[in-house]
């Protein structure tokens, strides 16, 4: 049932079919009945009439030939009865019997007694009530009875009766009684014939009703699913148009939908493309006198011991601020690449426990100098993957460098976990942490856990947001977690094969060390 | 006096690219456009080449393959952008180094040229056979059935190396900091197309080298080698 319920909610073909079928019975059902009554009523009208008609000429010779009696003697008369009775009936009680009885008149008090039945049908056949009627009346009345046999009981029949006047016995009342079992035959075979109709009827509607529905959604499915492959991007797929129908009208729109769609889409890869050729060329023009900017500052900076202090340390400035500046531009650049969607990854196989151990190296100095140390820990000498060698290293230096700048002289752990599929590195510290609004926004670009708070390192503000963008263009994912006072801890998690997705997190985000 | 030749159209870079290498003790000639260089290079026959990428005239690019197509002289790219397409087509076309502007220090610019300009390999003595090649250190020459194998000096530096030390697999780093004289740099592509260069001239097959043999996920290392 629930199945049933499920496709018709799914399948407009079910849909369509179930409910054709059910309107189809609803009017087969009530035109077949009406039909049905309809022709029984012709039929019984036909057969009434034409025994009333055949009645009242048998009622009429019978009377005619009583009436040419009336000086016969009784022998001669119930002759004349007889052959009436013979000629008018069948001879047995057949199919289409047709019985004569003749009843005496209740008040007739003649002393002879002419009542007579064919075929031994039995007087009960006629009703009280058409008695009554043909008793009132000079014209023949008749009425639906039973037929009544002493074998054989309650045989359709219709009967007709007329007074009739008998010479020397006076008044007497003729029936004709007409079998019906015929009629009956036929009407059976008639409501028979109708039901078999309908059945047919339903069966081919529905039939019908699914050839349709099939050709109407043939090309509806066709079109669903080309929809559904521009849905997934493939953006020059087209719907065939072969004919002039509504279906052509659905392609028609669909195909001019796609063509803006793709249009669009081009535009936007156009822009895209001019975005990255500005970057590009402000890079070029930016850099070049940068170039020059810093040679001529190094060369003035070599020199600077001959200078007097103050000139001495406005070369040292220059020196750091060009430093400063250019690692701006730097991630400006990259920044404006990963939003270009211009980014791409150049993969190699490489050690991450070596990589990690020689960016802490590199930072060693930063970090003395900052009165913390770093400590690499990794179960495992060496943990291979592949992926972009550049941007991991990146990332590792940014979250070394963040966590030396917040690490308020306390030590940081670098944890590597690697499984099958993944590798994990997570970075913690021990300084000022971060609140929960700062963790929502540490990613940010340019964004400050406390404003007032110099920065002492120099960095750009960029890099966190560089990062995490590093770890999934790599389809890894870069996570924070920080409570304030309580220091902060990164978790870097890539997939050790290019193009798969990470199938787990091996460092748990809330550090295990940290006791609420 | 060794002679370097800068080709850059911006003029304060090139004339600041002069002070400092005139400080380092070395001869600088100016080129401004690129269509001027291969005049420039016939006529003054410079011991090195800083070629920027984006010149007037002819493309950098261009102009490194049309003095490669003459010369083996070190060629140096200096390029603005860092994009791996321009380093890759520097490098294709025949650079045997390139340097990203803005450059970390002048000093280290100065010391990729000199490390460009240096005579590697002088401990080595003799002839290193290596399949059916010769190799005269002393001469930097390259014989197979005694006709000379043109390699520039990177690329002898570079078979060298792998050369010297037989059986050893030298992974790409190693490569850098022994030919390049890079401290650490992560930069693979510097040594792979330079491989592929050399693969081309050396090898008969360069499909199937056999004298310089990849190992996957490590680096490099020399092929048969008979004797030395």
């Amino acid at each position: 049932m629930n199945r049933i319920l499920w496709k018709i909610r799914n399948s407009l073909a079910f849909k369509v079919i179930v409910s054709t079928a059910t309107i189809s019975l609803v009017v087969v059902w009530v035109t077949g009945s009406a039909l049905n009554s309809r022709l029984a009523d012709g039929i019984k009208q036909v057969n009434q009439n034409s025994a009333v008609i055949e009645a009242r000429s048998t009622i009429f010779t019978a009377e005619y030939q009583l009436l040419f009696a009336q000086n016969e003697n009784d022998q001669q008369i119930q002759k004349i009865i007889d052959d009436v009775v013979s000629s008018a009936t069948t001879f047995t009680s057949s199919e289409n019997a047709r019985e004569v009885v003749f009843l005496s008149t209740p008040g007739n008090t003649s002393d002879k007694n002419y009542e007579t039945a064919s075929n031994a049908l039995l007087p009960s056949t006629i009703p009280q009530s058409l008695r009554k009627n043909v008793q009132a009346s000079v014209t023949p009345v008749s009425q639906y009875t039973q037929m009544k046999y002493a074998e054989v009981q309650n045989i359709p029949g219709f009967a007709v009766g007329q007074k009739i006047t008998i010479p020397n016995a006076g008044e007497y009342e003729m029936y004709l009684v007409f079998s019906l079992v015929n009629e009956k035959e036929t009407l059976d075979l008639i409501s028979r014939s109708l039901l078999i109709a309908s059945i047919l009827l339903l069966f081919f509607i529905t039939l019908i009703t699914w050839l349709v529905v099939r050709q109407v959604l043939k090309p509806v499915r066709n079109a669903a699913q080309i929809a559904t492959e521009f849905t997934a991007g493939d953006f020059r797929k087209r719907m065939e148009v072969t004919s002039q129908d509504e279906i052509s009208i659905l392609g028609h729109a669909f195909n001019e939908m796609a063509e803006s769609i793709e249009k669009q889409i081009a535009r936007l890869e156009n822009l895209s493309r001019v975005q990255q050729r500005f970057v590009s060329d402000v890079s070029h023009e930016l850099r070049t006198p940068l170039t020059t900017l810093r040679m001529a500052s190094e060369v003035i900076n070599s020199s600077k011991t001959s200078f007097d202090t103050t000139i001495a340390r406005s070369a040292e400035l220059l020196v750091a601020q060009l430093d400063r500046f250019e690692k701006l531009l730097e991630d400006l650049l990259e920044i404006s690449r990963f939003d270009a969607e211009v980014a791409q990854l150049e993969t190699s196989d490489f050690d991450i426990v070596a990589l990690a151990k020689r960016c802490v190296d590199d930072l060693a100095l930063v970090a003395k100098q900052r009165k913390t140390t770093i400590y690499v820990n990794s179960k495992e000498p060496a943990i291979f993957l592949r992926a972009d060698i550049r941007r991991v290293e990146r990332i590792l230096r940014n979250l070394l460098s963040n966590a030396i700048d917040h690490a308020e002289e306390n030590q940081i752990n670098v944890n590597i976990e690697v499984s099958l599929d993944d590798v994990a590195v997570s970075v913690r510290d021990f300084g000022i942490g971060l609140d929960e609004n700062s963790l929502l926004r540490v990613f940010d670009r340019f964004w400050r856990a406390d404003p007032s708070r110099a920065r002492t390192r120099g960095g750009t503000g960029l890099g966190l947001s560089i990062a995490l963008e590093d770890a999934r263009l790599h389809n890894g994912e870069l996570e924070a977690w920080g409570r304030p006072g309580r220091g902060a801890h990164f978790v870097l998690t890539l997939p050790r094969k290019e193009n798969t997705s990470i199938h787990s997190r091996l460092i748990s985000l809330k550090p295990e060390d940290f006791v609420p | 006096m060794t002679l370097v030749m800068v080709v850059d159209d911006d003029q304060d870079l090139a004339e600041m690219l002069g002070i400092v290498l005139n400080d380092a003790g070395i001869d600088v000639d100016l080129v401004s456009r690129g269509d001027e260089a291969l005049d420039a290079f016939r006529e003054k026959a410079p011991d090195l080449i800083l070629l920027d990428v984006m010149l007037p005239g002819i493309d950098g690019v261009e102009v490194c393959r049309l003095i490669r197509a003459q010369s083996m002289v070190p060629i140096i790219m200096l390029t603005a952008k860092g994009e791996t397409e321009d380093v890759v087509r520097g490098l294709e076309a025949g650079a045997d180094d390139y340097i990203v502007k803005p450059f970390r220090h002048a000093s280290e610019l100065v010391a990729r040229v000199r490390t460009r300009l240096r005579r590697t390999n002088t401990d080595v003595s003799g002839i290193i056979t290596i399949g059916d090649l010769k190799i005269d250190v002393q001469a930097h020459q390259l014989l197979r059935a005694g006709k000379q194998i043109q390699l520039t000096r990177l690329e002898f530096d570079l078979l060298v190396a792998l050369a010297r030390e037989p059986g050893r697999v030298f992974t790409r780093d190693a490569l850098l900091s022994e030919v390049w004289g890079y401290a650490h740099s992560t930069d693979t592509r510097l040594v792979n197309v330079h491989i592929q260069r050399l693969r081309s001239k050396i090898e008969r097959d360069p499909e199937n080298p056999e004298i310089v043999i990849t190992i996957r996920g490590v680096g490099y290392k020399a092929g048969v080698l008979v004797g030395s």
